[in-house]
């Protein structure tokens, strides 16, 4: 479990008591926004009409995250769009850089997912009682239930609501730290069954390896489009 | 037996793991929870910023000239198309209209040339006719002509087979006069 720990780098930062030190995660935070800045710079830096290879993969990233956004929360989320595209872009860069060997994975900490989950919900939340005032508790009273069962339904919605933050936080957790905890425990098949055995969970190692990058990219297109669901549900009061 | 054995190793080396890993999972340990909310705040901050004053529109530019550029070729590919068009409609026009002119110009060039050749053989005729007439004409005077140098001719003759048989001369005149008799008698044999 060393991949996980926390260790300071530098000098230690101390602000009003608090420990605000720069880290291994702060470091690799950095890195892959380094990353998604470097790679939209080279993306945008040639207007050209026919483009490159990098400025295609830029326009295409804009344009799946554009056509998730219009297709689960409409054209009213159209200002959140930059919120939404830099939320997909760094979980999923922090996942992949995650993926490289001797790394730190950004998004395999709890309190990570959990800032960027809370982040939302509040946001989302605010948002909500901004457009719709008082109206937007009508989301726990979906329409259409019989009359008794609606004390249960509603209260059954606010659970669901306020979990969210924890559901959304936990899944990305769980799902990066689960993954990397398995390449590492079958790794350490291969050194501890040796040139007779090790072959077995070495192919399996590879076999991962790639179901992981998979799970890194599904995990960041997941985390975005609930975001844009959660918005979609702040916008337009229908249940 | 011995295989049971080797799986009850191999699952409590399995358990082993991950009892370590939830022993020592270092994202519970609040130590550097501040820490890495702060850096992820700022960097998350710089990074929204920057994406969407600087990328994003950029991006979006670009794409949208693209489409404008793409819908300009369009639009223009469609008046290059239209024009073509309608070029195309003028030439077979005009393709039509030499075909009519062609054929009035045929028409008009055989009709002129059959009046002509008729004139020209009219003429031609008229002067075979009159050559032939001419001809006749100067047959006739050769034959009348021949008649009386054949009369010469046989007369000379006669004159001087007779001499040379008799040998004396005889009168010329009457020597005349018989050739033409007999001439007159036979020339309905040579003519």
């Amino acid at each position: 479990m060393q991949q996980f720990s926390v260790h300071k780098i530098g000098p230690e930062i101390n602000i009003g008591g608090i420990d605000l030190s720069f880290t291994n995660a702060s470091l690799f935070m950095v890195i892959s926004a380094s990353i998604i800045l470097l790679f939209l710079f080279i993306g945008t830096k040639e207007k050209k009409i026919v483009p490159g290879k990098i400025q295609l993969i830029a326009e295409m990233f804009y344009t799946f995250v554009a056509k998730m956004i219009s297709d689960t929360a409409g054209s009213k989320a159209k200002p959140y769009f930059p919120f939404i595209f830099s939320l997909f872009m760094f979980v999923l860069f922090c996942n992949m850089v995650g993926m490289l060997p001797y790394s730190f994975t950004v998004t395999s900490h709890i309190i990570v997912t959990l800032i960027l989950a809370l982040f939302i919900f509040i946001a989302v939340t605010i948002i909500g009682f901004a457009k719709h005032g008082f109206k937007y508790l009508s989301i726990f009273v979906p329409s259409g239930v019989p009359a008794v069962l609606l004390p249960l339904i509603t209260v059954i919605e606010i659970i669901s609501y306020l979990s969210r933050p924890v559901s959304l936080s936990v899944r990305l957790f769980a799902n990066m730290m689960a993954g990397h905890t398995m390449l590492k425990v079958f790794g350490g098949f291969v050194i501890s069954l040796g040139l007779l055995g090790g072959w077995l969970p070495l192919s399996f190692s590879v076999a991962l390896t790639g179901l992981e990058i998979l799970v890194a990219f599904l995990q960041a297109y997941v985390f975005a489009i609930l975001t844009c669901i959660y918005l979609n549900d702040a916008l337009n009061l229908h249940h | 037996m011995k295989l049971y054995l080797n799986f009850f190793i191999a699952f409590f080396a399995i358990q082993g793991y991950l009892y370590a890993a939830e022993a020592g999972m270092p994202q519970l340990d609040p130590k550097y929870w501040a820490s890495q909310g702060f850096w992820l705040i700022l960097i998350f901050t710089i990074l929204y910023f920057s994406i969407s004053k600087f990328y994003l529109p950029k991006i979006k530019n670009n794409l949208d000239d693209r489409e404008n550029r793409i819908k300009d070729d369009i639009e223009d590919a469609n008046k290059s198309k239209e024009l073509s068009e309608s070029k195309l409609k003028e030439y077979q026009k005009i393709l039509e209209d030499a075909k009519k002119e062609v054929i009035k110009i045929q028409l008009e060039s055989k009709a002129k040339s059959d009046k002509d050749i008729n004139e020209k053989k009219e003429k031609i005729e008229k002067e075979i006719e009159k050559e032939l007439v001419q001809a006749q004409k100067d047959i006739a005077e050769l034959k009348k002509n021949s008649i009386s140098d054949i009369n010469n001719i046989s007369k000379e003759i006669v004159a001087n087979i007779i001499e040379n048989l008799s040998g004396d001369k005889l009168n010329e005149s009457s020597i005349k006069a018989a050739v033409e008799e007999i001439s007159k008698k036979n020339v309905g044999k040579y003519l």
